[in-house]
């Protein structure tokens, strides 16, 4: 069973996925961040296989804490779920960091499994 | 689903891998030259040129060709040149993808049409916006992707009202508002009631029921719907050149009375009429 860590500052966001990654059978979550800063602190201790990251959030943004995230550990997974996925600046930043995929919201569940599932 | 670009359609799709559509894009960002750099390499203006324009860009707000035409460095005609010289030569991700081996030429049309077909549902349409407003066609693409969106996340009947200028934000059972910055200053600003927010919900958490959620859930559920519109503003903003930046979306006020525009601004509201239901828009600007 792959684990997943969900960092979104939206609860509804966190429980979306949580039921999407849940009925897939092979992956689940084992913890939801709020914003990019407590997601860093989960992965030193947890080390999830797979983050799905928001881009706009407060505190710290995704694409600040994929910058540190990526230093920690070069082999992170991080997926960026966000509504900003469409801007091409965003997209492209995210990809230079290391991000190994950038789903825009909204989304389709099978959408976010075959994306996670391809990592 | 969401408004998107070729490149990223593509990834997400898994068609093309993220490592070959960053060698698509450093490609791009080598053919497809920058004003300065263009005019530079067709010998019409000197690195001294570059900059005495930068350095008049500093104090105001100009793209490099109209600065250079400002102060005289080159002419209108020159600057038509230099313009649809980097028109003819710009390089496309989809080309740039076929060159660095990602996608083949044979592939490139189907995957164009499969593209255009995904975002067909995201053409603008028309939505008048006063006479006089600055920045009409940004407006235009908050209100026409809020119906969009009540209609894909929601799943929500309804009819739009003409907009109009308003000098308040009338009350309801639910406000949540969003900053936007750069290009656009403007606060979004959606007015839901309380069984409007429960369609909403439903839509956000994919759930037929959501009897029992929590107050913060369903507020959450308007807050997140508002930020996948913003999201998306910023998106089609972008493809048209524009930089739209979007901040956390916020509960500006749950249930109690109306709030003024604030003096200086300019209020819009677009009533959208749901039966026994009121959601309205508001973008101050």
């Amino acid at each position: 069973m792959k684990r997943v860590l969900v960092v979104d500052d939206s609860l509804s966001v966190a429980r979306q996925l949580e039921n999407i990654i849940k009925a897939s059978g092979d992956f689940e979550v084992i913890g939801h961040a709020k914003n990019g800063a407590e997601a860093i602190k989960i992965h030193q201790g947890e080390h999830p296989d797979v983050i799905c990251m928001d881009m706009n959030m407060p505190v710290m943004d995704g694409l600040t804490a994929l910058r540190t995230l990526v230093a920690l550990d070069k082999n992170v997974k991080v997926v960026m779920v966000s509504s900003l996925g469409g801007v091409g600046d965003k997209f492209t930043e995210a990809l230079k960091l290391g991000a190994k995929n950038v789903i825009s919201k909204p989304f389709e569940p099978d959408k976010v499994m075959d994306v996670l599932r391809k990592l | 689903m969401a408004v998107k670009f070729f490149g990223q359609f593509l990834v997400e799709k898994g068609v093309v891998s993220s490592e070959q559509v960053l060698k698509a894009i450093e490609l791009q960002e080598k053919v497809n030259l920058k004003f300065g750099e263009m005019a530079l390499s067709m010998g019409m203006i000197t690195d001294k040129d570059v900059d005495r324009v930068h350095h008049a860009q500093r104090t105001e707000d100009l793209k490099f060709g109209d600065m250079a035409v400002k102060l005289g460095i080159i002419s209108e005609a020159q600057l038509n040149e230099v313009l649809t010289r980097q028109k003819n030569n710009h390089l496309y991700i989809g080309e740039a993808l076929v060159r660095v081996g990602g996608l083949t030429e044979e592939q490139l049309p189907q995957l164009l049409a499969e593209f255009k077909e995904d975002q067909a549902p995201y053409m603008v349409d028309r939505v008048v916006i006063p006479a006089g407003v600055p920045n009409g066609t940004l407006l235009e693409i908050c209100a026409d992707l809020t119906y969009k969106m009540m209609t894909r996340i929601a799943d929500i009947q309804f009819r739009p009202g003409a907009c109009a200028l308003s000098d308040e934000i009338g009350s309801n059972d639910l406000l949540v508002g969003m900053e936007l910055v750069q290009d656009l200053e403007a606060r979004y600003v959606l007015s839901v009631s309380s069984g409007v927010r429960r369609m909403v919900a439903e839509g956000i958490l994919k759930q037929g029921d959501v009897t029992g959620e929590s107050e913060e859930m369903l507020n959450d559920t308007v807050m997140e719907f508002v930020n996948v519109v913003c999201g998306n503003v910023s998106a089609k903003a972008a493809q048209l050149g524009k930089n739209i930046e979007i901040r956390p979306p916020e509960v500006l006020q749950s249930g109690s009375g109306p709030l003024r525009v604030p003096a200086g601004k300019t209020g819009l509201r677009f009533p959208i009429y749901v039966s026994d239901e009121k959601v309205e828009l508001f973008l101050i600007t």
